[in-house]
């Protein structure tokens, strides 16, 4: 440790402030290991983006997660997926499952064209579990004509743990558009898990719109086999665009759990969320689903639209939830696509990823949902490499040495002794990803910039910087603004690659509480979460130098205040992925 | 006597062509709309008018046909490309130019159409966005001394336009 008297410290700020010093200079190394040789666990330069423990198939492409469900105590992931090519089309529903969530078997594809009501794709749908515990897939299949209908299916055997083989009813489509319901024939997809009302009948609703109205078709069942559509959609906004991938679902006021898709009462709040079509964005809102008139109320301010509140700030599209009965949560899976060119991804030979898993419930404020990957990831960590308490002074920046730095899960906490120091906001900061993007790490700050930089190359060329910035607000003294940042602007030397920033604002009280932020690590893709599961942004990153046992792991502090740091950080295991 | 004739025909035919409004009319509405949303609107306009179906194509089909315009730009880059490779065989720039415009033929193009005709047209936008990173891609490749620069700056405008149609059935 380096103590510095008075007057060296005054030397030092001087010589720093005419930039004489490289901010460099510090490096506290954490390790309370012997620091060995960092070779790379890959073979180098093969595939240097493929991941370590996130879910995709060995190669071509995929989007949506379809159908997840539990079903004797086995996992099932359903996807999106070309069995041909390394770009969107001939998409099937694969199949993979799974008994901790984390590692996966693949199976054989379990829908693929082979009606006339799906001959030209088997789109996007979910499972219903079904009184008795019989699951029922629901998804939306392309008909001769071009035009987007509702199927339905269920498994061949009942008896096969991994329900290898469904079967489609002869009914089939049981939903299309018509003359009688003008329902758009291509913007007519994606419908829901369905959910029980006290009337013993069942709802689903199935995105759409009109004009540039979105709407979630609502429609309604005795038998599961005969659907018959409301007059009024479950929910609709004007202007928006179409809605894909619509969810619905109820949680707990009260309990961190989460509940099945019928749960209703006092205790119980109804969240709805869209993927919008036009932007590629997702919102939710939180409301309260009026049974007998069978609509949905947002809450007062809460909007699915660009002031809304995303499960995701960055990459993380056609999500879907699902409850898990065995452990009693309700678990989120979301499809986050390359931002890579095609032409990389052609060379790559793969497309397109799943986020882990994560939990969701309700914020204890019941104005916005938390999550935080489920739990059950936390048996690949190894090699746990501590972080003590330390000083971050401003300027400064810290390696931590002894993980896999391409594959990695850290999770830290953040504290200011003195927020005295923080700049007002600007009433004209609305936007949190513009002003991540005007104010990237190289601008300066009194609270911040401070965080974590993934996927650095050992001169620093190449960095992705996860972090926080702390302002005072501009309408209260004594309350603060904290933005959190994913700057990928300098995470590649390679141009073709989507390098844009993401940002979000997190409700937490740097007063009452520390920064948290923990960051999953896994060579093309990082995860990050702040204020512990408040606010998550995702982003994909293809660097050229910082790759496999080059990469490099560091925790910073760019602003002026000293900021203390402490968590850990360990090295991820490979699962085994299909 | 014959040439008074004709020059009554002529100006009876051009009599009834300004006042029969006829469906083309109605139709270079759509694309003069269309392409006022575009980024550069006069070679918009000019791709689509080039082509037979434009006059009586809804969006969907404009967009379809302004495909087409990129891919038969990729596919003239992609041939002057193989051509300029003969000549220099094994250089880098060619090769990665070759893989851009590739990457266009073989997959932005096709996925555009299947997405257009079975209406999910944001994979669309996404394979013509990805068309204007190729074409610029390719261009950088060669630092300055580029023999493709007219033909990339061609490609990426194209694709911005192509992009841009699609964006109007989101």
């Amino acid at each position: 440790m380096m103590i510095f008297s008075l007057w060296q410290f005054c030397l030092l700020s001087l010589l720093l402030s005419y930039g004489v010093i490289e901010l460099q200079a510090s490096h506290h190394v954490y390790s309370n290991l012997q620091t060995t040789q960092l070779t790379s666990t890959h073979p180098q330069a093969k595939d240097p983006y493929r991941t370590g423990y996130h879910f995709q198939p060995r190669k071509n492409w995929i989007n949506d997660p379809n159908g997840p469900l539990i079903y004797k105590g086995i996992y099932h992931l359903f996807y999106q997926y070309n069995p041909s090519s390394v770009v969107w089309g001939n998409i099937v529903w694969a199949h993979s499952t799974s008994t901790d969530l984390v590692n996966w078997i693949p199976h054989e594809a379990a829908i693929y064209p082979s009606i006339l009501s799906d001959i030209n794709g088997c789109w996007s749908g979910s499972v219903t579990i079904l009184p008795g515990g019989k699951p029922a897939i629901l998804y939306t299949g392309i008909n001769p004509d071009k035009e987007q209908v509702q199927n339905l299916a269920f498994p061949k055997n009942l008896s096969d743990p991994f329900l290898r083989e469904w079967v489609k009813v002869p009914q089939n489509p049981l939903m299309a558009p018509t003359q009688a319901n003008q329902i758009n024939a291509s913007s007519f997809r994606d419908p829901t898990t369905a959910w029980l009302g006290p009337d013993k009948r069942w709802r689903l609703i199935i995105g759409s719109k009109r004009n540039q109205r979105g709407l979630a078709i609502l429609y309604r069942s005795k038998d599961f086999m005969h659907w018959t559509k409301a007059k009024h959609p479950l929910y609709s906004t004007p202007k928006n665009g179409m809605w894909e991938c619509p969810d619905f679902f109820p949680v707990s006021k009260t309990k961190l759990l989460g509940l099945d898709t019928s749960a209703i009462g006092p205790d119980v709040k109804h969240v709805l969320k869209v993927s919008l079509d036009n932007t590629r964005k997702e919102y939710y809102t939180i409301g309260t689903y009026n049974v007998s008139k069978d609509i949905y109320i947002p809450d007062d301010g809460s909007i699915e639209s660009d002031s809304g509140l995303r499960y995701d700030y960055g990459k993380f599209y056609a999500s879907k939830t699902f409850f898990d009965s065995a452990k009693n949560r309700r678990i989120l899976w979301g499809w986050i696509n390359e931002s890579s060119s095609v032409s990389g991804d052609i060379k790559k030979g793969w497309s397109g990823l799943q986020a882990i898993p994560r939990t969701i419930v309700l914020d204890k404020s019941g104005k916005q949902l938390v999550q935080w990957p489920v739990v059950e990831l936390e048996k690949l960590r190894t090699k746990e490499v501590k972080l003590p308490s330390t000083l971050l002074k401003g300027g400064s920046l810290h390696e931590v040495i002894g993980v896999t730095a391409a594959q990695a899960d850290v999770d830290v906490a953040f504290e200011i002794s003195d927020l005295k120091k923080a700049e007002v906001t600007d009433p004209s900061w609305t936007n949190a990803q513009l002003l991540c993007s005007k104010k990237g790490t190289s601008v300066k700050g009194a609270l911040g910039p401070f965080g974590l930089l993934a996927f650095v190359s050992k001169d620093l060329k190449e960095k992705t910087a996860i972090f926080y910035r702390i302002f005072k607000s501009h309408n209260n003294n004594n309350k603060y603004v904290v933005l959190m940042c994913s700057d990928q602007s300098r995470s590649s030397l390679n141009p073709d690659n989507d390098m844009t920033t993401y940002g979000a604002f997190v409700n937490v009280d740097p007063l009452y509480e520390k920064l948290s932020l923990r960051s999953l690590i896994d060579h093309s893709i990082v995860e990050s979460f702040g204020g512990k599961g408040k606010a998550c942004i995702t982003a994909r990153v293809y660097p050229t130098l910082a790759v496999d046992g080059d990469t490099h792991l560091y925790a910073f502090n760019y602003g002026s205040e000293s900021v203390k740091i402490a968590g850990s950080a360990w090295s991820m295991k490979t699962a085994k992925i299909n | 006597m014959m040439k008074r004739n004709s020059i009554y025909v002529a100006a009876l035919v051009l009599v009834i062509q300004s006042v029969f409004v006829p469906i083309s009319h109605g139709d270079a509405n759509l694309i003069e709309q269309t392409c006022r949303q575009t980024p550069y609107h006069d070679l918009c306009v000019s791709s689509l008018k080039a082509h037979p179906l434009s006059a009586s194509a809804d969006v969907t089909g404009l967009a379809l046909i302004m495909v087409d315009v990129v891919k038969a730009k990729a596919t003239e880059c992609a041939n002057k490309i193989n051509h300029l490779l003969k000549q220099r065989p094994g250089d880098q720039a060619l090769s990665s130019c070759k893989s851009n415009y590739n990457g266009v033929l073989v997959a932005d193009v096709p996925v555009a159409i299947e997405a257009l005709t079975k209406g999910d047209p944001k994979f669309a936008e996404q394979g013509m966005d990805d068309t204007v990173i190729e074409a610029k891609s390719c261009e950088d490749y060669f630092s300055g001394r580029s023999p493709m620069t007219d033909l990339n700056n061609a490609s990426q405008k194209l694709g911005a336009v192509a992009a841009a149609i699609v964006r109007l059935l989101l």
